[in-house]
């Protein structure tokens, strides 16, 4: 075959697909050879101590040991397998997938940020204190709630901060009696489960017609019961909440406090302030908005930013500064206490001062700008061809659903899947659940033109075969990837979590 | 600005396309009240990237490290080797900028090595099955309880004092929302006295949780709370620090947990001033549904392939909300895929050395002890006590051998606020070499 | 889709067998379908003593989990115990050997149920 009839053979050129070399690999435990002897470590060669040994294990707990050439094989193979934001456009709707800066990588494993311990001298770690009290006071900047804990994991953990924090100023008001968090049916799962291990309880709130908050749903929620209000800005519709300011009013004249779910804040880094609108706490996800790497899963990272009303109840440790010495804080009598067992995932948090550094006061807002830009031009270019459910601007992402291609018995996950032999990662699928078979596309701002134009004419593609009739590639997708659509009744039914012995 | 590739040709182009005239027309549904001043924020001037190396490498350079200090500290964070290869595979781009494996078609690679991460994991722990994994050791060990109480269908937890304080605090801190009651018990000494555990537990108790090897570094035989806890029906919980220890020593399922946490930090990943670390979470297969977290499973694809899935995800808050079994949402991926590419490079054979050394090295140190140090009676893996006459004493060794570049030890009212200040919490790695050790001996005798 | 004319049905749509002072409890196939592959059931304890709507099991399908409510009170006295490596019998034969739990009914505690007409218009509705 000739050079020319191969690139004729290759339907998909158009997009880079998901051909390519891609190895078969075993599990670790298939490998078929002994062991080879342990690898040179350091230390003391020498005696454990005779109580010890009383102890010693049994049996070998059977680690198949690969040679290095080995070891860099198998996971490099497993690696090609992934699609990671490297690699293409990843348009997860509420994950803000954005480019991860290399530099962050770099300097992140600098041996003084790296290898150091949480307990050594203060005197001796006052660098990464700096850094970490930095970027307290700038998510206090950007989110308008100057007081800041870096102690958060994730966001659900931010989210169980926060309702610690909320929980303990109402009693602290003597209302104790308010245990109801209000919580919109689009809100992430998150919500309702961190609500529930804080030892309250969720009422869910319809959305309006127009996918926001409706004010009178909220007003006939309020009460002398309520808590808190959990609302996420923009909401996971893309729809700025523009009722902000009443809602909040609402909600504080009720006796309750307004928490943020900061998993959008991407739509407004340097340009609007959530504390500003009346917003009493807010988790930031680090890993969303300042870049740092999702990881396959994590970590993540979860600060929660509060107003003057909340700020006694912060978690400790607390990173404070005393002269011009830098100093965790242990013990605080209103603090909710520890939420973790160290200062918090403070590699992440290196990364993500590293991101804001490299935008600075000047650059901060045009992360918005170019992601909110970004969201509402994939929202124009496909609005005739998808159903949009809301009508009007989006933010940072853009919501459309499956109403039309239903007619020619194709739904979103066809969709998704067919994306992915097209090459792109798809987008985030039915959610949020207040519509009927969800699409939501976050582009991010680190996206050129070219590959939203390029997602754009793929989605367009996906349209027109719909209308053509010519659906079969859509159900069988994908195909080109190493693995076809997995099975996961069986996995769930019996399921194998380890490989035997 | 280097990450975003719009020039403002494209941005223009863009705005006629949406159909406004500018920017400021997409935020026109935030009220103007909101708007913000561009460039008003209190932040710092815009870097450039050699701006950035600088100003990092300047804070790194304000932090002692262990490239250039000898680390006798642990606690819950332990300084082992590292192999290169783990930080290599860790930065390959297709680990490190995937997203949780939703997409189980285009996530295989980060998939595969979850199950081979919960296989090694559950193997080192002699447990049946683990997750992928918990943010750190404390919340694994919170999880823990919450689950003891959902299997159980009970609700008081009984906590042994010998547990890490800062596990124990955060456990107490999760449980006293919810209704329940919390015993800790106090062992009057550094080490556990199972005796007082298993005295605390009645018949309203979901679980016991000890500490194996405890926070003081002691080991133990767990047969007798095994057997009380049979006798009351409740959970035995055994949280762990360093997991390196399960490379020579008897593993949490080998003595009856049904359910084991801890740190897998020692497994590849760098100290880091505390994070991020790796949280672990095994249990009997029986509880497996009860879970909190998530789980790769196995299973085979549309051609019949073999592939894996994220599975049993009902138990999870975007499926049962407020029913979940845990707000958690995220997991240490990227930590997962360190402590499996590192558990490769060593296999038994290296993780038994990595073991030995830590225990031959704490070993050493204690049998050479001078007579004005008492160090904790009873097996220890790599961490004790240290008792020194008075406060005075100690710190005066303290400050002596950090002038000679080594971290001599945490002081223990450090981490257990009520201890006297005469204590200090030693450990030891296969990153202490015996010169060290002998260093750190000479300093006693000299600062004595 | 059927609905046997021996049953009677809820609005959960759930089924219930009463044969003297013995119920037997499942879901009807309605509910099935809509769950999709059932991969767990979450069965009682022998000797729960259960009111008439409370939740008694959990069915669970790979995205979605459903209480299931018992129709009558009454003390767990049987459950299906084959469901525990064979959840998809709820799948094939929902009436039948995918029967969940069987109680002693101790009270003439019911919540509203419906003949086979009736949960058929109710279906239709």
């Amino acid at each position: 075959m000739s050079m020319s009839d191969m690139n004729r053979a290759d339907t998909t050129f158009k997009y880079s697909g998901t051909v390519g070399m891609q190895h078969e690999e075993p599990l670790l435990f298939e490998h078929a050879h002994e062991a080879p002897e342990s690898i040179n470590l350091p230390g003391v060669d020498g005696e454990i101590s005779a109580e010890l040994s009383a102890f010693s294990r049994k049996q070998a707990a059977n680690i198949p040991g690969l040679s290095e050439p080995e070891t860099v094989r198998h996971f490099v193979r497993l690696s090609q397998w992934n699609h990671g934001i490297e690699t293409g456009f990843y348009p997860l709707g509420s994950c803000t997938m954005k480019y991860n800066p290399r530099v962050n990588e770099q300097v992140v494993r600098l041996p003084g940020l790296a290898h150091i311990h949480p307990d050594q001298p203060e005197d001796t770690a006052q660098g990464v204190l700096e850094l970490m009290y930095e970027l307290q006071d700038w998510l206090g900047e950007v989110s308008g709630l100057p007081h800041v804990t870096l102690q958060p994991a994730a966001g659900a953990h931010g989210e169980l901060a926060g309702l610690m924090m909320i929980k303990a100023a109402l009693d602290a008001r003597g209302q104790s009696q308010r245990r109801k968090v209000l919580v919109p049916d689009s809100a992430h799962g998150t919500n309702p489960a961190s609500a529930a291990l804080c030892g309250m309880h969720t009422v869910e709130l319809k959305s309006g017609a127009d996918g926001r908050i409706d004010l009178d749903e909220l007003k006939a929620h309020l009460d002398d019961e309520t808590a808190a209000l959990m609302m996420t800005n923009p909401n996971t519709a893309g729809a700025f909440e523009s009722d902000i300011k009443e809602i909040c009013q609402l909600v504080h004249d009720a006796g309750g406090l307004v928490y943020g779910d900061g998993a959008n804040l991407n739509a407004l880094v340097g340009v609007a302030r959530p504390g500003d609108m009346g917003i009493d706490c807010l988790h930031i996800n680090v890993h969303k908005t300042f870049s740092t790497p999702h990881g396959g899963g994590g970590p993540g990272g979860g600060p929660v930013a509060v107003n003057d009303t909340l700020a006694p109840y912060l978690p400790v440790p607390r990173i404070e500064k005393h002269g011009d010495t830098l100093t965790l804080v242990n013990a605080c009598d209103t603090s909710v206490g520890p939420v973790l067992g160290t200062p918090g995932q403070i590699g992440v948090y290196i990364r993500a001062n590293a991101y804001i550094s490299a935008f600075g006061r000047q650059h901060l807002h045009k992360i918005a700008e170019d992601a909110v830009l970004n969201a509402n031009y994939v929202l124009h270019r496909l609005k005739d061809r998808y159903h949009v459910p809301f009508e009007g601007l989006c933010k940072h992402e853009c919501l459309l659903t499956d109403e039309i291609q239903n007619k020619h018995g194709v739904k979103t996950l066809d969709i998704a899947k067919r994306l992915i032999d097209l090459g792109f990662h798809p987008m985030t699928v039915y959610f949020p659940l207040i519509v009927h078979g969800a699409m939501l596309i976050e582009p991010t701002e680190t996206e050129s033109r070219e590959t939203l134009d390029a997602f754009c004419d793929a989605m367009l593609e996906i349209a027109d075969a719909c209308e053509a009739g010519d659906t079969e590639a859509l159900h069988e997708a994908p195909l080109k990837p190493f693995r076809r659509r997995l099975d996961e009744t069986q996995a769930a039914r019996k399921p194998v979590l380890v490989w035997p012995e | 600005m280097r990450f975003l590739p719009h020039t403002d040709t494209d941005r223009t182009a863009m705005l006629e396309t949406i159909g406004v005239s500018n920017m400021a027309e997409l935020f026109s549904d935030i009220p103007g009240e909101f708007h913000i001043e561009k460039g008003s924020l209190e932040i710092a001037d815009a870097l450039s990237e050699a701006g950035i190396v600088r100003k990092f490498t300047k804070a790194s350079e304000k932090n002692r490290n262990a490239t250039n200090s000898r680390y006798f500290l642990g606690g819950g964070t332990y300084h082992h080797f590292v192999p290169a290869v783990v930080d290599y595979i860790i930065s390959r781009g297709e680990f490190l900028t995937a997203y949780t494996p939703y997409q189980p078609e285009i996530s295989q690679g980060t998939l595969q090595a979850l199950f081979e991460f919960q296989t090694m994991i559950a193997r080192l722990t002699g447990m049946d099955v683990s997750n992928a994994s918990m943010y750190e050791a404390a919340t694994a060990t919170a999880e823990a309880a919450l689950m003891a109480r959902r299997v159980t269908r009970k609700s008081r937890v009984v906590m042994a004092g010998s547990v890490n304080p800062r596990y124990r605090s955060v456990t107490a801190n999760y449980l006293s929302r919810l209704d329940g009651e919390y015993a800790e018990v106090d062992m009057g000494r550094h080490g556990t006295d199972l005796d007082k555990v298993i005295a605390a537990i009645d018949e309203k108790t979901a679980c016991v949780i000890v500490q194996y090897p405890d926070f003081y570094g002691s080991v133990y035989d767990l047969a007798p709370l095994r057997a009380a806890c049979d006798a009351a029906r409740c959970l035995m919980v055994v949280a762990f620090s360093d997991i390196s220890a399960f490379a020579l020593i008897e593993s949490p399922g080998a003595m009856g947990a049904d359910i084991a946490v801890g740190s897998g930090q020692s497994l590849g990943i760098p100290m880091g001033f505390g994070g991020p670390h790796l949280g672990l979470f095994t249990c009997k297969q029986k509880y497996l549904r009860q879970m909190p977290g998530r789980v790769c499973g196995l299973t085979s694809d549309a051609d019949g392939k073999r592939g894996f899935v994220l599975t049993l995800s009902t138990r999870e808050q975007h499926i049962r909300r407020e029913k979940a079994t845990s707000n958690i949402c995220s997991n240490q991926g990227l930590m997962c895929t360190a402590a499996a590419t590192y558990m490769t490079q060593m296999g038994d054979a290296g993780l038994g050395t990595v073991a030995r050394h830590s225990a031959a090295a704490l070993h050493s140190l204690v049998s050479q002890l001078p007579g004005h140090v008492t160090a904790a009676h009873g097996a220890h893996y790599n961490e004790t006590v240290l008792s020194f006459a008075d406060q005075q004493a100690r710190d005066r060794f303290l400050k002596a051998a950090q002038e000679s570049d080594i971290f001599a030890g945490i002081p223990l009212e450090q981490i257990e606020t009520a201890a006297d200040g005469r204590h200090l919490l030693v450990a030891t790695t296969e990153m202490v070499e015996e010169a060290d050790i002998n260093d750190y001996l000479a300093i006693l005798e000299v600062a004595k | 889709m059927t609905i046997p004319a021996e049953l009677k049905y809820t609005k959960d749509h759930e089924w219930v067998r009463i044969e003297g002072d013995i119920a037997t409890f499942g879901i009807s196939d309605h509910a099935q379908e809509a769950l999709g592959d059932i991969v767990f059931v979450e069965l009682p304890e022998i000797g729960r003593e259960v009111n008439a709507g409370e939740a008694y099991a959990v069915v669970e399908s790979v995205k979605a989990v459903s209480d299931v409510y018992a129709p009558v009170a009454g003390e767990v006295i049987e459950i299906n115990e084959e469901l525990e490596g064979e959840p998809e019998k709820v799948n094939t034969d929902a009436y039948g050997a995918g029967w969940i739990a069987k109680v002693k009914i101790t009270s003439d505690e019911a919540v509203e149920l419906m003949s086979d007409d009736e949960y058929t218009t109710f279906l239709e509705e």
